[in-house]
């Protein structure tokens, strides 16, 4: 408190009249990202959820987990093999006064497909065939085909009133028009990459918010963004640069609040018969595709000392991972223990493979799509060396490296991917199921691996509707995947937040998101 | 005159269709937009939906014909990313970025003009040495280094100025400009005395540069044997010739701010339009690309036919004819 009292002082006198100091009851917070769009139902973007999750309320929510909680729907369940019924709230009031019904509901579902832009939203409503309001606050939804994930779809299922229109697009709602939720907080303005202000909503159904006006103002630039904090402009910042996170350890003035996030460094290697990038030996392309072999497989995976990862090259701001998603999460197999480090077993595995001196492999990362992703890269083809590989590491912008990732034109490849749902299927659907337009999976497949008994095992998840059968059978497809090393996952990123010490209360969430209305003041 | 006028507006357009070829060739080498930008959950389905949406699957050449047409009835294009007209999300941030390159241009000449002639007027003296050492580190200390000294000196130490961001925004004369309240000027300060420090430095060396030169000329020599002051040999006559190389030097480095002025506004977090198009290359926002580099170039014709027209205001030997 003295350092903010010394610092209103001096603003006091200062010559040029500085910003005014924040209200008691106001929350300043500096983000790396904000929204895109007002409109909920425009992008699939993390950071446009994040914003617009106050003003408006989902269907389903989540908890800090991903796991999923009652939202505007307080209750759901499949009536048949494609039907669900969804219990919704009763008493919601919407920012204009009007009552939230079914038939709300159903208009943003319907809604979605017409306004959606290039980051489709379609994505979340693509197994609903149909909607149907039984009555004010009964919603029934019928599916393509059998659909369990549903409610996870659901969580960012954004409710707008069915009095919007289907005309109303990003201009209404950017101007406040049509930015008409259910949320914590009420809509007071916004500019592109700039700030998003809110105050709060009286008749908020849930538990009134500390705040009664909150600033989210975008700061992409991380030095800057810490500036902000150190010299008293905002409360709170998250994405918090490693570097910055060292120094603030050794701040008494600065709190810090750490939390593993649901993004995993992992290295996808292709395992077609031929590899897009050529595997060499002194200069000569070796016979077949090496990385077929599963013992090549193994000795990349065994070469791999994730606590130095973690330790050194990501200054603490990791966890060493064990497979696709963080422990939790619906799916995540117990029966995986901590991925060993045993640089003489894979020298040995990769003598067995034919390949006592190595080979020389192309290995290419992304560089700015994720804290650490480049230097982690780095570490890895030196951890590679000592194997006996040549590894040519790259490390490229994403702007160049998802392009080129989408037409396979790499043999061997490092980037982030996050189960944003907290459940299996988002993943495994994507990344490990093979190619299959007509199913909709594997569209994330650039390894083509292909193993039909993962395929059988997950397949059958999805088919099942039974919560816990679907868990067991999703575990079994996690253990498939990581025995078969078709993706190598390395380590668990961990993203930090900041505030001036003692200020605040405020739970990390693994999905990275900063709520406005979970933050408290602190000791209260 | 009005050839002149005629052969640069020919040339402009020239050298916009040239770059809009330039960036639709380069957005279609690096890859497929919707690569960039599509959520990792989405169906092939979905996908090929989007392509076909945004005109992507056409060959390139008729995507850019479609683009050419549209610019024919004035539409410039619609941003993917936020879904605005183009034109719209540039002005949105434009005035922001002009008051800040404003402030910035005035301080560099107010302080680097008169800096520079007395430089060049007492060179021997420690006070010239003084500015000739203090501009070469404006032009060769990164930009974005001085800045974060800046912050940490007045904003986080001191706490006198806001660290980033522009303030309050007023009105003066129908124009809605920070520059019109105290907080605004608060926050404009900073960046603008970081924005400045290059272009001051370089003035400085051109203003010393030309003056050193004009001393030892005939003209002086007479005037100063006519027993005018100095005050009117150098303001009148010194400064009058020495001008053009300013002048040309002033119009470039005010274009070449206005456009790319991305290092200062990311360090400050300026909503100016420098942060916006380095957005929109790394979402491969195609439309805001071309659009915006559209935009530049024109303002770049703008800004050197001003140029030109005050060259010949302070030189009537200069005559505007056909030439460039």
């Amino acid at each position: 408190m003295t350092r903010t009292t010394l610092r209103t002082a001096v603003a006091a006198v200062a010559l040029v009249a500085a910003a005014p100091a924040a209200m008691a009851q106001e929350l300043v917070i500096g983000l790396r990202a904000g929204p895109d769009s007002i409109d909920p139902h425009w992008s699939t973007l993390g950071s446009q959820a994040e914003a617009l999750r106050h003003i408006f309320d989902t269907l389903v929510d989540v908890d800090e987990n991903l796991q999923l909680q009652p939202g505007l729907a307080v209750s759901w369940e499949p009536v048949d093999e494609t039907t669900w019924d969804f219990k919704l709230r009763e008493g919601v009031k919407f920012h204009d006064g009007s009552d939230f019904t079914a038939e709300d509901a159903k208009f943003s579902i319907e809604r979605i497909p017409d306004v959606t832009g290039p980051m489709s939203m379609t994505l979340y409503t693509k197994y609903v065939d149909s909607v149907e309001v039984i009555d004010d606050y009964t919603l029934r939804v019928h599916t393509k085909g059998i659909a369990p994930a549903l409610p996870n779809d659901f969580t960012r299922l954004f409710v707008v009133p069915s009095e919007t229109g289907m005309e109303a697009g990003n201009e209404e709602f950017n101007a406040g028009e049509k930015a008409i939720g259910t949320g914590p907080y009420e809509f007071v303005s916004w500019q592109p990459k700039g700030d998003l202000v809110l105050e709060r909503f009286d008749g908020y159904w849930g538990e009134q918010p500390e705040w009664e006006r909150v600033v989210r103002k975008e700061i992409p630039d991380d030095a800057a963004r810490v500036a902000a904090l150190r010299s008293g402009q905002v409360d709170l910042i998250n994405y918090v640069p490693a570097s910055d996170y060292l120094a603030m350890q050794n701040d008494s003035d600065i709190e810090t609040f750490v939390s593993d996030s649901v993004y995993i460094l992992n290295i996808a290697p292709s395992v077609k018969d031929e590899e897009p990038q050529p595997i060499t030996i002194d200069g000569e392309p070796v016979d077949g595709n090496p990385l077929q072999d599963l013992r090549v497989r193994k000795a990349l995976d065994l070469a791999i000392n994730r606590d130095v990862l973690v330790d050194v090259v990501l200054e603490g701001l990791g966890t060493p991972a064990t497979q696709l998603m963080p422990e939790g999460f619906f799916g995540y197999t117990d029966e995986l223990g901590k991925r060993e480090y045993d640089i003489e077993q894979a020298k040995e595995l990769l003598a067995e493979a034919g390949y006592p001196d190595g080979f020389e492999i192309d290995f290419t990362c992304t560089n700015n799509r994720v804290p650490g992703d480049a230097v982690v890269c780095e570490a890895l083809a030196q951890m590679w060396s000592r194997l006996g590989l040549d590894v040519n590491a790259q490390a490229l912008n994403g702007t160049v490296f998802f392009p080129a990732a989408a037409r396979e034109e790499y043999t061997m490849t490092m980037s982030a991917w996050g189960t944003l749902t907290g459940e299996a299927a988002y993943t495994y659907g994507a990344l490990t199921h093979s190619k299959d337009a007509e199913k909709g999976f594997g569209n994330f497949n650039r390894t083509g691996y292909s193993s039909p008994e993962f395929d059988k095992v997950f397949g059958e998840g999805t088919q099942t509707l039974d919560a816990e059968a679907r868990r067991e059978l999703y575990e079994q497809a996690s253990f498939i995947a990581m025995d078969d090393r078709a993706l190598i996952p390395t380590v668990i990123l961990q993203t930090v937040w900041a505030a001036d010490a003692d200020t605040l209360d405020f739970q990390p969430r693994v999905d990275q998101e900063t709520r406005a209305y979970a933050i408290e003041p602190a000791g209260e | 005159m009005l050839g002149y006028l005629v052969r640069r507006l020919a040339q402009a357009v020239a050298v916009v269709f040239a770059m809009s070829v330039i960036v639709f060739v380069g957005v279609y080498a690096i890859g497929n937009p919707i690569d960039v930008m599509i959520d990792p959950g989405a169906t092939q389905e979905i996908r090929a939906k989007l392509i076909e949406q945004y005109g992507l699957d056409q060959p390139l050449w008729q995507q850019y014909f479609v683009f050419l047409a549209n610019v024919a009835e004035g539409d410039l294009g619609t941003s993917m990313v936020y879904n605005i007209p183009v034109v719209d999300l540039v002005f949105s941030r434009l005035p922001a970025t002009v008051e800040l390159v404003l402030v910035s241009v005035t301080i560099a000449g107010v302080v680097g003009i008169p800096a520079g002639l007395y430089a060049g007027y007492r060179p021997d003296s420690i006070g010239a040495k003084a500015i000739m050492a203090l501009s070469v580190l404006g032009f060769s200390v990164p930009t974005f280094w001085i800045g974060m000294l800046l912050i940490m000196a007045f904003a986080v130490n001191l706490g006198w100025l806001p660290s980033g961001g522009r303030g309050d925004v007023g009105e003066v004369l129908g124009l809605h400009t920070s520059l019109a309240t105290a907080d605004g000027w608060s926050h404009v300060i900073m960046p603008a005395i970081n924005l400045s420090l290059f272009k001051m430095g370089l003035l400085i060396r051109l203003t010393r540069a030309g003056m050193v030169e004009a001393m030892s000329t005939d003209y002086v020599k007479f005037a100063r044997a006519q027993g005018l002051p100095d005050r009117q040999i150098v303001f009148r006559h010194i400064l009058r010739n020495i001008s053009i190389p300013i002048v040309t030097v002033f119009g470039l480095e005010l274009g070449s701010t206005l456009a790319f002025a991305v290092v200062t506004e990311s360090v400050f977090n300026w909503p100016g339009v420098g942060k916006l198009i380095i957005d929109s290359i790394l979402q491969l926002d195609r439309p805001v690309m071309v659009s915006y580099l559209i935009m530049v170039v024109i303002l770049f014709v703008l800004i050197n036919l001003t140029v030109d027209l005050i060259y010949a205001r302070l030189d009537p030997r200069v005559r505007l004819k056909g030439g460039a």
